[in-house]
């Protein structure tokens, strides 16, 4: 075995060498972080995409079986939520109503399927198979089953590209839903955190973290995930929050565009005043 | 060994060269490739083999000095490498160094190695289409083909006073 190996190394040797050194040149490449890599990235993951779609013609028989069994408790669960849920919206209307705020508005989901997955980089995307041609702009968020999923980031006309929560280039600002406590998720490359969250302020294993009334890029009181650890660190002022994301990036296949664009007066107003800066 | 250290030493002191005296020679802002006319006459003295590593280790030399785009010259100079290693023949080196062949696999290598530095440096530019990708090449490997006649004209002399 080892000797055909090494025979068939030694007859094509000068391809071998070639495609060895190609593929350091190439992680090099990958090491970049400029205009021009970017592009590349954006241009190979739309092209992964569009072959991928191709492929995905070819049914996947297996694991149908554990999804189906998976799908069915999913539906019974949420079955039962809905009809709880029903039950709490029309009290909150009641409740709002009451107390005179205004409704939360709705905003219009595109449903899309994932094409294209690149999970294994510092600045991990996603790509739909939507695009320009369905109404999708840069910017605008994306959620799947669990909650949120990240924001388009690229738009071609058949198919746009999103950098989800698992991306060093990735901020929103969230909340702990139980406290109210604000904070910055972030991706540090290992794991997802909820940064600028004082050690006084009360955040527990458990709570569900929300996106946060002062995000521009995205609407409030989606879910993003729950708290997994929180690290009491020491020499400076904030704890370390450890987010377990909502959505699982492995095995997401569909996924909705909302088409939420920010408040054009709120977004004007806090660029004419110093120092804000939110995503 | 002795022939890899002095090829190592020339390929060195023509990456000095290539950053100190060649920006002197910009003719519209082209420069000619010095380190690739040197792959190209590695290729065709020593092979295919040692002509893609030749080229791999200049072109990281070369991102390493710069520090602009680091892997772009050793991916592609991998290639034109590679690509040089086609015309060696140990038969007739001496010919095809001394004769107008050299020029043209110059020319095309240069081809090569410019289309793939360009395609990707000026990816994600305002200026970024296939004219300017063309006339950077072209201009790019013609000026480097018109330096390479410079060794290719020594060769020839050298052969003639050997014959």
């Amino acid at each position: 075995m080892f000797q055909r190996i090494y025979d068939f190394v030694l007859l094509f040797r000068e391809y071998v060498v070639l495609s060895g050194l190609l593929l350091i040149s190439l992680t090099l490449l990958a090491f970049n972080d400029n205009v021009q890599m970017r592009h590349m990235r954006a241009f190979t993951t739309v092209a992964f995409g569009l072959v991928q779609e191709q492929l995905s013609i070819v049914p996947r028989y297996i694991g149908l079986r554990s999804e189906n069994n998976r799908l069915r408790n999913t539906l019974v669960n949420l079955t039962d939520e809905v009809s709880r849920l029903r039950e709490a919206r029309l009290e909150n209307i009641r409740l709002r109503r009451l107390l005179g705020l205004n409704e939360s508005p709705l905003y219009p989901l595109t449903g899309g399927k994932v094409v294209g997955k690149n999970l294994t980089l510092l600045r991990n995307t996603l790509t739909l198979n939507l695009g320009s041609r369905d109404s999708i702009r840069e910017q605008m968020p994306v959620i799947g089953d669990g909650g949120l999923v990240g924001v388009v980031s690229h738009v071609a006309d058949g198919y746009s590209v999103v950098r989800i929560l698992l991306n060093t280039d990735f901020r929103a600002s969230a909340k702990v839903q139980r406290s109210r406590v604000d904070g910055i998720l972030a991706w540090d490359g290992r794991s997802l955190l909820l940064n600028n969250v004082a050690k006084t302020l009360d955040v527990k294993v458990g709570d569900v973290v929300v996106t946060s009334e002062y995000s521009l890029t995205y609407p409030s009181n989606i879910r993003i995930g729950i708290v997994e650890e929180v690290q009491e660190q020491q020499g400076t002022l904030f704890k370390k929050v450890f987010i377990l994301p909502g959505v699982d990036f492995v095995k997401l296949e569909e996924v909705f565009v909302m088409n939420y664009t920010p408040d054009r007066e709120r977004l004007m107003l806090e660029r004419r005043s110093p120092g804000q800066s939110r995503r | 060994m002795e022939y890899y250290l002095r090829s190592a030493l020339i390929a060195v002191g023509l990456m000095i060269l290539q950053t100190t005296f060649v920006p002197f020679l910009s003719v519209e802002g082209f420069l000619p490739d010095l380190l690739l006319i040197w792959i190209v006459y590695f290729a065709i003295r020593r092979g295919q083999l040692d002509a893609t590593v030749a080229g791999f280790a200049a072109g990281l030399l070369q991102d390493l000095l710069t520090m602009q785009f680091l892997g772009l010259a050793a991916f592609s100079k991998t290639i034109a490498g590679f690509a040089a290693g086609y015309f060696y023949n140990e038969n007739n080196t001496e010919q095809t160094l001394s004769s107008y062949r050299f020029l043209l696999i110059i020319l095309l290598c240069s081809a090569v190695h410019n289309i793939t530095y360009f395609g990707i440096f000026l990816q994600g530019s305002e200026g970024m289409s296939i004219p300017t990708l063309m006339e950077y090449t072209i201009v790019t490997s013609l000026y480097t083909t018109a330096i390479g006649a410079l060794p290719m004209f020594t060769f020839a002399r050298k052969q003639g006073f050997a014959s």
